[in-house]
């Protein structure tokens, strides 16, 4: 106990002298020096306590901005998944609408009128042979109607109806080998009969031989034709066969207006006496209607009726009429 | 006890004191931890302990103060010789006695300070009315504090 005593008085005495010398000697060079070095080893303390503790006093906020946050995206992913859909069924709408402006350009020659339909089916052992379509007898399409369809805004001809089914038809493509449509070429007038290869192009035969064939000319099919109306685009000129000098005609190859792999919707004409349901088909999906692909517009008649197409390439020689309320459009 | 312990106390305790001085104070007033831990420590560990433990302590409060650089380590060294002097005339341990020793020893520690700075800065340092009434008992308040932190240094 003694020693302790002792030992307490001596530091006692010691931290005493140190604190005494280091408050009457303040300004003296050791003084300010171990000032100096204590302020280094302890300030440290201050400085980080404020720093942890301004860290701590961020916490409440942070937490709430991070809630906040995550509301905020719960409900902006919300709408993005609405705005995804409103866009893609913008995107429906304007197609729709593309179509729907360029159907009322047409004007169904009389005693028709056109049906939308959808293309259901497309065999792929037939793929430029035929499509089956989702309009039949029920909703009015007969045997042999025209079928056309919409190729970067234009009427172009696709095919004809071969069977009809209930709600469904079968068109037979006008690259089936079994198709040939009377045709004229858009520079020189000269008619001839276009006929299916089962490929990708078509042929046209029967073109008089001193005629001047040139490619890119336009075909269009003529007036005389038993299934289609005149001045409706069937492609354009590919190559020129080389003549056949035991022939009286020409050749060329045509390539098809009509991409029958793209078209996703159809017109066919109908005589104006059948059902009057389902003349515009139903609303578009998103997913029916991928982006970049075009439905189909235009009009088209059986073998008689005439098509006025409001706008359109004038083939050579024989002007498209413009859009003019006909008869037909009246009547109604 | 061992020398880690004895070190993360200390910076603890310096940073408890820091904060709870420049966050936690109304009207003036806040406790005075080190004083507090300084004497449950002579207590426990002798008077030797107390008095390093307060002029380090005092040390570190004397750099956060402008008036006088060594008034703080000479006052809380006091504060832990006189605690561990006591324990040769009372029981020291005891949770009544450490009480009455922060109670008496906070108005020591204030009026030394003052004394101090009459001494070496030519005025009384005078804490306040408020702080010299009321700093006692929020002190004996923070007493069983005290006992957790010499109870986590393994101290007896």
């Amino acid at each position: 106990m003694h020693r302790e005593i002792r030992v307490s008085n001596y530091v006692l005495a010691t931290l005493s002298a140190l604190a005494l010398a280091l408050l009457s000697l303040p300004l003296t060079a050791p003084v300010r020096t171990l000032k100096a070095g204590v302020v280094y080893l302890l300030n440290p303390v201050a400085y980080y306590g404020a720093k942890g503790a301004q860290r701590l006093a961020d916490v409440p906020p942070g937490v709430a901005r991070l809630l906040r946050a995550d509301l905020d995206n719960i409900q902006l992913q919300a709408q993005l998944r609405d705005a995804l859909w409103q866009k893609s069924e913008l995107e429906a709408l304007r197609t729709e609408n593309r179509r729907l402006s360029q159907a009322l350009g047409l004007t169904p020659p009389r005693g028709y009128v056109p049906l939308w339909a959808d293309v259901m089916e497309r065999d792929p052992l037939h793929w430029y042979n035929s499509i089956m379509i989702g309009a039949g007898a029920q909703q009015g399409v007969s045997l042999n109607a025209p079928v056309f369809g919409d190729q970067d805004g234009t009427l172009v001809a696709v095919g004809r109806v071969t069977e009809v089914r209930r709600d469904s038809a079968l068109v037979l493509l006008v690259t089936d080998e079994a198709s040939s449509v009377a045709a004229y070429l858009s520079t020189s007038a000269v008619e001839g009969l276009v006929q299916g290869q089962s490929g990708p192009r078509l042929r046209m035969n029967y073109l008089p031989s001193e005629v001047a064939l040139s490619t890119g000319d336009l075909v269009y099919t003529s007036p005389t034709s038993a299934t289609f109306p005149g001045e409706i685009l069937l492609g354009h000129v590919m190559a020129i066969n080389p003549r056949d000098p035991f022939l009286t005609f020409q050749s060329v190859e045509v390539r098809p207006a009509a991409d029958a792999a793209t078209l996703s919707q159809v017109m066919v004409l109908r005589p104006a006496g059948a059902a009057d349901q389902a003349v515009v088909p139903p609303p578009m999906t998103p997913k029916a209607f991928p982006k970049g692909r075009q439905a189909g517009a235009a009009a088209a008649t059986s073998s008689a009726p005439q098509v006025k197409k409001s706008s359109g390439t004038a083939p050579s020689g024989k002007a498209i009429p413009k859009a003019v309320p006909d008869e037909t459009e009246e009547g109604r | 006890m061992s020398h880690l312990r004895g070190a993360v106390l200390f910076v603890a305790a310096a940073l408890l004191q820091w904060w709870w001085s420049t966050r936690m104070s109304f009207w003036g007033l806040s406790p005075q931890i080190l004083l507090v831990l300084i004497v449950a420590m002579s207590a426990r560990l002798g008077p030797n302990s107390g008095m390093c433990y307060g002029f380090l302590w005092g040390l570190f409060l004397d750099i956060l103060r402008p008036e006088l650089f060594g008034g703080n380590a000479f006052a809380l060294m006091l504060v832990g010789y006189g605690t561990g002097a006591l324990r040769r005339q009372m029981d020291v341990l005891d949770v009544v006695s450490q009480y009455v020793i922060v109670f008496f020893m906070t108005w020591g520690y204030f009026l030394l300070y003052g004394l101090l700075g009459v001494v070496f800065a030519k005025q009384f340092l005078w804490v306040g009315w408020p702080a010299f009434l009321f700093d006692p008992f929020y002190n004996c308040f923070i007493v069983p504090l005290s006992a957790l932190a010499c109870a986590w240094l393994r101290v007896r």
